[in-house]
């Protein structure tokens, strides 16, 4: 399993500021010298990126349709790209995982208007459709993460963004707070507050 | 506003931001331990539920086959971003017009296979060919004028 490499630097009332040690700065850097060189961040980011379109739209066509949508879109504007990770934000500091993740987000909605102007599943085939568990052969066997999904699938929708971005994507407080465009304490409480509905869902009696 | 309710739900949200920091850190044992160290402000709940969910919520890959293509596709755009306009990096395929209808009858009677007669991209390369052809021309008329001159003069 991939590990993180990414802590808060400072105290709570520091701005969101990220440490990395994930080296997407030279990454970034030579993706713009050279577009060739992309290859690198689209092969680390690809699993998370489509992770967070399959639990967003669950279906595996709409996902990759997104993920595929989201890296062309990173290439062809990777020039209007900019670094705000600050000096102080620590070595290696970027911000450029915050902004792959803005544009997955918008691609996830975009493919949420499209399957909506042409639906191709009835309304009640929808939920089970929207159980990425039920494709996944391997993860069907497992009874307690079919039930974690769906109680986190039942959430309301930022309130899911935020546990899928934490928990599967392994993003910081401060980076989610980037890409939903919220404060990171409005992200701690989001959080908080799914992982209190999530468990009053799992533990209420059947 | 925030009132006395608000701010307890901050500092709880703000404990269990911690807790998360640490827990999701030290992901490979998240099934063995109990939880971090620092963790003793966060309710057994939020605690039990914040593991599951580490454990349970799977990290999908696409298949090999959607990656490559992908891959494959970004290399396109890349070759394309990377091509300066001299080298035709800009350049798109025109449309030829229409031969004139005896020329394409000439090539029907030819029995030219009809894959053959493809759209053609034209670039410098012709438009050389008939500068020289122009040149070769105007040569040609040139000595055949002095020849014809110098035969007169004799």
């Amino acid at each position: 399993m991939a590990r993180r490499a990414l802590w808060r630097v400072g105290g709570a009332d520091s701005p969101a500021r990220i440490a990395h040690l994930d080296r997407d700065r030279p990454l970034v850097a030579a993706a713009k010298r050279d577009p060739a060189q992309f290859d690198a961040l689209y092969r680390r980011y690809l699993a998370r990126v489509y992770s967070y379109a399959y639990y967003e739209l669950g279906n595996h066509h709409a996902a990759e349709d997104a993920t595929e949508a989201t890296f062309l879109n990173a290439l062809a504007s990777l020039e209007r790209f900019e670094e705000r990770a600050r000096p102080a934000d620590g070595e290696g500091a970027s911000t450029f995982r915050v902004w792959l993740f803005q544009i997955a987000r918008n691609e996830v909605a975009a493919e949420r208007r499209r399957a909506r102007r042409r639906p191709t599943a009835p309304l009640e085939g929808a939920l089970t459709i929207a159980d990425p568990l039920d494709v996944q052969a391997d993860a069907e066997r497992h009874d307690d993460a079919r039930a974690a999904w769906q109680a986190v699938g039942r959430l309301p929708e930022d309130r899911r963004q935020a546990i899928v971005l934490r928990f599967v994507d392994e993003l910081s407080t401060a980076e989610i707070a980037g890409v939903l465009g919220r404060s990171e304490g409005a992200v701690r409480v989001l959080i908080h507050r799914a992982l209190r509905a999530v468990a009053g869902e799992l533990t209420r009696p059947e | 506003m925030t009132g006395p309710q608000g701010d307890v739900g901050e500092i709880e949200a703000l404990v269990t931001d911690r807790y998360l920091d640490a827990l999701l850190g030290s992901r490979p044992e998240v099934g063995e331990v109990a939880g971090p160290e620092d963790a003793d402000g966060v309710g057994a709940v939020v605690r039990a539920i914040s593991q599951r969910l580490a454990t349970d919520l799977p990290r999908f890959h696409p298949s090999f086959r959607f990656e490559e293509r992908l891959a494959l596709r970004l290399a396109e755009l890349a070759a394309s971003m990377r091509l300066p306009v001299a080298a035709g990096g800009e350049g798109q395929p025109i449309p030829l017009r229409r031969a004139s209808p005896m020329l394409e009858r000439r090539a029907t009677d030819d029995d030219a296979p009809p894959d053959d007669r493809r759209p053609l991209l034209l670039g410098g390369a012709v438009a050389a060919s008939a500068i020289s052809l122009a040149g070769a021309w105007l040569a040609w008329r040139r000595r055949a004028t002095q020849a014809r001159a110098g035969g007169n003069g004799a």
